[in-house]
């Protein structure tokens, strides 16, 4: 696919070797060479790929700060990067970039049981943080299914989810603090082990900024106690309206699980076969429901979920009996991206967020699109936010079905934007999503959320090309909102 | 144009504040003038936000409610009770504060200062819950942000930006709020006499635990009187935990409390009617009812609570006597300042703690003076504010919009 990036700046390209010898001069860690640079030339959407000028691993917030400002003066753009497991191609280098990567920030810095907080730096896995507490019976609470190699701060650049986000909120909840770097160089500490800094909310505009606002350094987040029973229930159905409807009863009478995943036939056969999670295989759709908290409050709710499942003409049920047997049932689940590698070259994996009684209507519009695009899909939905994980299949060695994945992915998307919902839950807008933003958003929204953009990166140095659309698109495409038939301020640039 | 202006929607307060961004006017932005909060600003013009007004959408079985800015927040919690429903941040009444009786003010009011209540250290502030919003910026235009779904990463999230900013960004006119069931049951389970230090050494022991307390405050023996609860002995300081939940479940867990703290010999347990109004009146500060003096808030990490308490509220060897209560397990301090020391030494002592304690404090009730002159928020780092003035400038280019409310000169 062509993507269209800001037009790299010939001057950036013509210095590249003074500006290696530079960052030479504030970093040990420059790397120049294309083979070290391959590494770092896609992230977790890997169809799209571009070398950077070069790539620094910095060691110090200080080092971050002098190799910020150092691009600030010299009109260099900055993309930083975690672990490179994003979906949305939100670390994407831009060919006169300088990558910035976190990588070297791989300490935990402070478990604070008494204050329930652990401080880390921002290359640490999401994973490691609950590998920290759990002697002591704790946890950190966004757990994505990348969990085992996504880093903490890329997490906050997306605001994470997970399968959990759904009692326990995503990554924005669950942070106390942060140390940034603006592209300018200056060092800010947000928050700390309290909650609710005071004047604006700059940790929550930074949570979910995909790293076109600051560079994360040092994160404080919240840690909680592990629940004293959990237990998960699996529920099987024939139809997707069932199913739905089962969802939306489960909600609406009260019960706030603490995941409920959904899951479609041929992801039930693909993460069975893969995962041996003992899935029942002669229904079209899977629903795992999750309780917690006290064990007679768990079996009165495992109870009442049976119930209203059998009411919505459930095929199918199952309450794990042991701990093991409700982690077999995750197993599955955790693995759906894994699995679906193994029965199609290629896929691409999209993240819509849906009103949850739509669930049924989008299931059945996602079919009848497969239909039209001759491609497979399966379904991974998080039911308990109405997030929408559909992976849709193809060969990337036939560029036509690339092509028609895509498009494939932008209609669900949009049809996901007509029923009330979003284009992205949990995944971020990167590159990915990044031209449909104005099926979400008119001229005037847009135009505000560069403005605040603006006012941390006055230059546009950080991470370009990314969430918005380039100039001028929206309009190319015919969608400014135009309000009574006159736009108000003519001098500002529109898309 | 002068006075007060009192649109009837959206379209109307988009059109009077693009009227004042081009002649370089500033306004005042109220609603029902509940909360006299932040900073004093005099602009020539009131833009008054009360006839904005009235619930859009509510969708019980989607969780959540989408309301017109200037509803009343009373009306928003009657709504939603109707169908055992609440807002998970539990909202904070100031009324008794400011003038004795309850007065909740609207919804776009208790948004723009992200006021939460006890349960906030378990169920996240009010920002959390903020699903979306529209709103008119400085420039007149209408923005937007958010939705009704509650994983949403789509552009920036200023949902979180514009709650508590104190009406400084926009004018909200639109809100979109998650809602969560109401608790099934709920009791309270409370330690007598135990001195600051113990308390939060219990709030500690307690939060360790998975018996998912979701408030837990401290009053200390001189600030006890107001609890006028059948159930409660007054005398003495209160150290209260909240346990919610099926009514079985919330036994069980008061149980395992009354194990954990076995050897202290003097409490109590408040069963459901009681627990409430314990909660209602420690959320509304009601112990600050009416105060005629300076009112302030400190959100600190727990563990440095007791030394803030021993510095600055209550030591008997120090002959320290503030009026003060701790609320969200000791991460909040309450704190009355008596008027005598019309220098407020004390307050730039707190900012100091505060500084390097990596705490701060917000003053929620001072003088017509103090708002005029002092400080209202505690941010010590000029490099935020600086980013603060910017971002001031991204929505409103000309500070038109309440200007210095939340500090001098932004």
């Amino acid at each position: 696919m062509s993507l269209i990036m800001p037009e790299p700046d010939q001057l950036t390209l013509d210095n590249s070797e003074s500006i290696i010898a530079d960052l030479r001069k504030i970093s040990k860690n420059v790397l120049s060479e294309e083979e070290e640079k391959a590494v770092y030339e896609t992230d977790g959407l890997s169809v799209h790929r571009q070398r950077p000028i070069a790539v620094v691993l910095p060691e110090t917030t200080k080092e971050v700060s002098e190799v910020l400002k150092y691009c600030y003066q010299n009109n260099v753009k900055v993309v930083p990067r975690g672990a490179g497991t994003g979906l949305s191609g939100g670390a994407l280098p831009l060919k006169d970039s300088v990558l910035v990567s976190l990588g070297k920030f791989n300490k935990i810095l402070d478990v604070d049981f008494d204050n329930r907080c652990v401080v880390t730096q921002p290359g640490v896995t999401n994973l490691s943080i609950t590998g920290a507490v759990q002697h002591e019976g704790f946890y950190y609470a966004p757990d994505p299914s990348s969990q085992i190699a996504c880093s903490i701060g890329g997490n906050i650049s997306t605001n994470a989810g997970g399968v959990h986000s759904l009692k326990y909120g995503v990554t924005t909840n669950n942070v106390l603090g942060i140390e940034m770097v603006l592209i300018d160089g200056t060092i800010i500490r947000l928050g700390g082990k309290n909650l609710d800094p005071e004047g604006y909310d700059l940790l929550g505009i930074m949570t979910g900024s995909e790293g076109l606002l600051a560079v994360i350094t040092e994160i404080t987040v919240r840690i909680l106690k592990k629940p004293q029973s959990v237990r998960a229930v699996l529920i099987g159905f024939n139809t997707n309206d069932d199913a739905g409807n089962c969802v939306a009863e489960i909600i609406s009478s009260g019960i706030i699980p603490a995941g409920m995943e959904i899951m479609d036939k041929p992801l039930i056969i693909a993460t069975d076969n893969f995962a041996k999670a003992g899935y029942p295989r002669d229904v079209e759709i899977l629903l795992i429901v999750e309780l917690d908290g006290t064990e007679s409050e768990v079996d009165t709710l495992i109870n009442r979920v049976l119930e209203i499942a059998k009411k919505n003409k459930a095929s199918y049920n199952r309450a794990s009996e042991s701990d093991e047997e409700r982690l077999r049932f995750w197993k599955g689940r955790k693995a759906a991206f894994t699995a679906l590698g193994v029965i199609s070259p290629d896929y691409i994996c999209m993240d819509g967020s849906i009103p949850r009684k739509k669930l049924g209507n989008v299931l059945n519009e996602i079919a009848s699109l497969s239909k039209k695009y001759g491609l497979a899909v399966a379904n991974c939905f998080h039911a308990g936010d109405g997030n929408l994980h559909p992976l849709i299949m193809f060969d990337s060695n036939n560029a036509k079905e690339l092509k028609k994945a895509e498009a494939f992915g932008a209609d669900i998307l949009k049809y996901c934007v007509k029923v009330g919902g979003v284009l992205t839950g949990e995944h971020g807008v990167g590159i990915e999503k990044r031209d449909l933003m104005c099926e979400m958003f008119n001229n005037d929204d847009i135009q505000q959320q560069l403005s605040l953009k603006k006012a941390f990166d006055e230059k546009s140095l950080l991470n370009p090309g990314k969430v918005f659309p380039v100039l001028h698109r929206c309009a190319e495409e015919g969608r400014v909102h135009i309000h009574k038939g006159k736009t108000r301020h003519p001098d500002l640039p529109r898309f | 144009m002068s006075g007060t202006y009192t649109p009837n929607n959206q379209e109307e307060i988009s059109q009077f504040i693009y009227d004042s961004y081009q002649a370089n006017k500033p306004l005042e932005i109220v609603t029902f003038n509940s909360k006299p909060i932040g900073r004093s600003i005099q602009c020539s013009q009131t833009l008054d936000l009360r006839k904005n007004s009235g619930v859009i959408e509510y969708a019980p079985e989607e969780l959540f409610i989408k309301v017109k800015a200037g509803t009343p927040l009373i009306d928003i919690l009657e709504i939603l009770k109707s169908k055992k429903q609440c807002l998970g941040f539990e909202p904070v009444d100031l009324g008794y504060l400011y003038n004795g009786k309850s007065n909740y003010g609207s919804i776009g009011g208790v948004t723009s200062c992200n006021l939460s209540g006890p349960r906030r250290f378990k169920s996240g502030a009010l920002r959390d819950h903020l699903l979306g919003f529209t709103a008119v910026n400085g420039k007149g235009e209408c923005i937007k942000s958010g939705g009704t779904v509650v994983k949403n990463v789509t552009g920036y999230d200023l949902s979180k930006l514009l709650a508590g900013s104190y009406g400084t960004l926009s004018v909200l006119t639109e809100l979109v709020f998650k809602v969560v069931p109401e608790p099934e049951y709920a009791e309270t389970f409370i330690l007598y006499d135990l001195n600051p230090k113990k308390a939060m050494e219990a709030f500690s022991v307690a939060m360790k635990t998975s018996l998912e307390v979701s408030g837990a405050c401290f009053y200390s023996k001189k600030n006890t009187e107001f609890l006028r609860l059948n159930d409660i002995d007054s005398s003495k300081s209160v150290t209260a935990f909240r346990v919610e939940g099926p009514k079985k479940s919330v036994q069980e867990r008061i149980v395992s409390l009354t194990k954990i703290f076995k050897e202290i010999k003097e409490k109590t347990v408040l069963e459901l009617y009681q627990s409430n109004l314990f909660w209602k009146i420690t959320a509304n500060l009601e112990c600050f009812s009416n105060s005629q003096n300076l009112v302030a808030k400190i959100s600190l990490p727990p563990t440095e609570t007791a030394g803030f308490i021993s510095q600055f509220c209550e030591d008997d060897i120090m002959d320290i006597n503030n009026k003060y209560f701790v609320d969200w397990a000791g991460g909040l301090v309450f704190l009355e300042i008596n008027d005598k020391d019309p220098s407020y030494l004390i307050l730039e002592k707190i900012k100091k703690f505060c500084k390097e304690k990596g705490s701060h404090i917000t003053i929620i009730k001072a003088n017509d003076n103090l708002r005029r002159t002092g400080f209202f928020v505690s941010t010590s780092d000029e490099n935020i504010k600086m980013l603060a003035a910017k971002i001031k400038q991204s929505f409103d280019p000309k500070s038109i919009l309440n200007p210095g409310k939340i500090y001098a000169g932004i």
